[in-house]
């Protein structure tokens, strides 16, 4: 809808609009003491005192009489204005943290891009530390995040693409790339899917995460997040898509493979020996995680001769007293663990060092002197908890945990053959699964040559960037 | 599509249970055997013994039934069950009933043969602990002086137990060393001969508990222990079949007026089948370096001719010991313990297969020729005994 010549048709209209909006102040004053104009924003969202000197004090203390738009613009000293000549393009910039002056005898209003709000400065990510590298994370300004991938890529072939999602919400989100680097199908892809979502709100990339991945119902992430501007600019240089939201830290990173997810960056910051001792030490630390309690089930209560003597004696005098089968016991102590943790994870720091202390006693001395359960156990159980407190990337630790129990039961019902048909019906998964058509298994499978250089081992930074 | 994949998931979960833990076993509910020992009674019978870990802390007398995580003083943890069948799975099973847990034969690591048994018949206890899924290969087999009984009730001071310082003694090649798996090669190999080493008990004598040890082999020929070796012919026997690992031999040189002795630090034995002329010949190659550990004799063994000397009487040493047991096994048992069967057969497989059945006629004949080459790899720091030489003074 068009606005009107009449400041007080417009001003009905938008007052219709903003009903109950206490936050929303429409501002009248007088050009020269002559031509009726209307200011109207968002408190809190605009810079309130540039507004007063740089747009009303000038054009209060002008000329009056019958402005033109050029001229009112010229009049002010803002450098972003934009002149809107749509009453829905009026809302959409008042919600955005843009004043807006409505004159009288003019069809189309002015905008000026005086935003600011409160917001968070910008820190390290705590879930995302590094011992050498940046220490800034993303923030949950799009603004702020979009210009931080600018100052780290200056090259103009960094395109930024801008949307809005949500019926309610509007948030802007934003798409990344590096053109010329990033394939344009890819590109085409990313957009395609996103404008595809049906949303009321986007509170954070999660919510548009499920929406976009291949396969929504695997447990496996197919999109990578992260708060590091530096892994972002990474991914980018890789040809990657990087997707902002507004009003989160996070952003999402397309394709991945599963090996990204095992990866940190700083298995580049430090000397490639260093780092690939490093991953290589994840990845076993991953299987652990995954089959730590399994094989353990497995072996004791149906492969006891694997079992070097001492230790089998060792063993079985510890677990001589126990009232539970050696899967029962591990559902216990991995149930209590993940339980632990989880109580761990959403208390406030103070009381969570309280947790780890029962949970310590409780879990490890008490219910071994108890005779409740078996002294290896709990190893086991330790080894495997911080084997996936390994886990570079929340989202990767997740499935894991969760897969750990079926697997488990595996174990308990088929010994070892469970184990392996556990491992098969997974690995037969991730060989399906596709992240924006790449394979997630790659560079492994299929085998890619290329790739395996920054998966078997972090090859140098020569070899790392020659495309050969 | 997701109902159908739930569907098969939960078919699939159901049928977990009728597919699995049939054969699951906790530890608890096992009888852990870690040393079995098979007898022949008087009225031949199998008798079998077996020692029983017992994981229970209740029952360990030592702690006062309290408590415990340590394994404090692991010493009289073990029971030992005896029970006598008409064969191997008949006493097997009969011991289960002696037994409130399941008995588990996946760690027994050592196998004991009493003599008479040895000498009656191996070959049926030695199907059932072949055929027998859990049993290890890996185990190792003695034959014991006397019953096998009397070995496993002794409780040596050193080890945890009979078996471990049995295993010990044998890993560290200052006897034979061979395991089940071994064992049943020889003896269905070309040869069919096989040796096994013996244990006897050093018996109880004032303070000094009873203890076993290995010492001297029992020569195996077609499923039965035909004889004995002594512990000369026994290294001869090592040297040739080349398990010599560990040594200290100690030679007298000619108009030393002394000893050298020297330690075996490395050795090889091959064996090189040839036939000329319808003649079988094997040469027997050993290489080895030493070391010498001591010098009480009067040459200076930082001279390369004195070394000399003591390497061609080193070499004269083994030669003869090599011949003393190539002489039992040649004519006095006609057992093909060394290999040369496999040798022959391997090079010439053609001749050995026109030969086959008369192989035992053929091995007492055949021409072995040594060839020794022992080197003096490392003479020590000091060259002369130079304390010798100030008593001289």
């Amino acid at each position: 809808m068009k606005l009107s010549r009449d400041l007080l048709e417009n001003v009905r209209r938008l007052r219709a609009v903003y009903r109950d909006c206490a936050d929303v102040v429409f501002h009248s004053f007088r050009i020269g003491g002559h031509t009726q104009a209307m200011l109207v924003y968002v408190e809190g969202l605009i810079l309130l005192e540039e507004l007063d000197r740089n747009v009303v004090a000038p054009l209060r203390d002008g000329p009056g009489p019958k402005p033109a738009l050029e001229d009112v613009r010229n009049r002010t000293a803002v450098a972003s204005v934009r002149s809107v000549g749509t009453f829905d393009g009026l809302v959409e910039e008042i919600a955005d943290g843009r004043p807006v002056l409505i004159v009288d005898g003019l069809d189309a209003a002015l905008a000026f891009g005086l935003t600011d709000w409160e917001q968070r400065t910008v820190e390290e990510p705590t879930a995302e530390s590094v011992l050498r590298g940046p220490r800034e994370g993303f923030i949950e300004s799009l603004r702020t995040n979009i210009a931080m991938l600018r100052r780290k890529i200056r090259s103009p072939k960094l395109k930024i693409v801008t949307l809005r999602l949500g019926s309610s919400s509007k948030t802007p989100i934003a798409v990344a790339y590096l053109e010329g680097t990033a394939s344009p199908s890819l590109v085409r892809e990313v957009m395609s899917r996103l404008n595809r979502i049906e949303i009321r709100d986007v509170l954070e990339t999660a919510y548009i995460e499920e929406w976009i991945e291949d396969n929504r119902y695997s447990p496996f992430p197919q999109l990578l997040s992260t708060e590091r501007p530096d892994v972002a600019c990474a991914y980018l240089m890789e040809g990657r898509v990087v997707i902002l939201v507004e009003g989160t830290p996070t952003v999402l990173i397309a394709p991945i493979t599963f090996f990204s997810l095992l990866q940190t960056p700083e298995d580049y910051y430090e000397r490639y020996v260093v780092g690939t001792a490093i991953r290589w030490l994840r990845y076993f630390f991953f299987v652990i995680s995954l089959l730590g309690p399994s094989l353990y089930v497995a072996v004791v209560t149906y492969h006891q001769e694997m079992i070097p003597t001492t230790l089998m004696l060792t063993m079985a005098r510890s677990r001589e007293q126990i009232p539970f089968t050696a899967l029962m016991e591990a559902f216990l102590m991995e149930t209590m663990f993940e339980a632990l943790r989880e109580a761990g994870a959403r208390l406030p720091k103070q009381i969570g060092s309280a947790v780890s202390i029962v949970g310590a006693l409780v879990i490890g001395q008490a219910a071994i002197s108890a005779g409740i359960v078996s002294a290896p156990m709990v190893m086991v159980v330790a080894i495997t908890g911080i084997a996936s407190f390994m886990a570079p990337r929340y989202t990767i630790g997740i499935p894991i945990r969760l897969l750990r129990f079926p697997i488990m039961f595996l174990a308990g019902m088929m010994g070892l053959l469970g184990v392996m048909l556990g491992v098969i019906a997974l690995l037969t998964h991730l060989l399906n699964l596709r992240s924006f058509g790449v394979p997630y298994m790659s560079p492994l499978a299929p085998i890619e040559k290329r790739g395996l250089k920054d998966v078997l081992w972090r090859a140098p930074r020569w070899m790392l960037n020659r495309r050969t | 599509m997701v109902r159908k994949l739930a569907l098969a998931l939960a078919l699939a979960v159901c049928l977990l249970p009728a597919a699995g833990c049939w054969n699951a076993r906790e530890v608890n509910d096992l009888a852990i055997i870690t040393e079995a020992g098979i007898d022949l009674t008087e009225d031949g019978r199998i008798e079998l013994s077996v020692k029983i870990y017992l994981t229970s802390p209740i029952g360990d007398s030592g702690s006062g039934g309290q408590m415990s995580n340590q394994p404090n003083g692991d010493k009289g943890t073990s029971v030992i069950r005896t029970v006598t069948g008409i064969n191997m799975a008949d006493a097997a099973s009969r011991l289960q009933k002696m037994v409130s847990r399941r008995i588990f034969w996946g760690q027994t690591e050592v196998f004991l043969f009493g003599e008479r048994l040895a000498r009656a018949d191996l070959e049926a206890p030695m199907d059932f602990l072949m055929r027998h899924v859990a049993s290890r290969e890996r185990s190792h087999v003695f034959i014991c002086d006397g019953t096998a009984r009397d070995v496993l009730l002794l409780d040596p001071p050193i080890d945890r137990s009979v078996a471990d310082a049995l295993i010990a003694m044998a890993e560290r090649q200052t006897g034979l060393n061979i395991t089940m798996k071994e064992l049943a090669q020889m003896m269905v190999g070309k040869a069919k001969a096989a040796v096994l080493p013996i244990v006897q008990i050093n018996t109880h004598k004032e303070k000094q508990e009873a203890y076993p040890f290995i010492e001297g082999l029992a020569v195996i020929k077609e499923g039965r222990m035909i004889a004995r070796m002594n512990e000369q012919a026994t290294r001869g026997v090592m040297w040739l079949r080349n398990e010599m690992k560990q040594a200290t031999v100690t030679v007298t040189p000619d108009d030393s007026g002394g000893f050298v002795s020297l330690h075996l630090m490395r050795s090889h034995t091959r064996l090189i089948p040839s036939i000329e002329n319808g003649r079988w010949i094997m040469t027997v190659r050993i290489t080895g370096q030493d070391d010498i550990v001591e010098n009480t004799s009067n040459l200076d063994l930082s001279e390369p001719a004195h070394l000399g000397k003591v390497e061609r009487e080193m070499e004269r040493f083994v030669e003869e010991r090599v011949n003393l047991a190539l002489n039992a096994a040649q004519k006095e048992f006609n057992a093909d313990i060394f290999g040369f069967a496999e040798a022959f057969w391997r090079k010439y497989p053609k001749q050995w297969k026109a030969n086959a059945g008369r192989w035992d006629e053929i091995f007492p004949k055949v021409e072995v020729r040594l060839e020794t080459d022992l080197r003096i790899a490392r003479p020590g720091l000091i060259g002369k005994n130079f304390f010798r030489r100030q008593k001289q003074r």
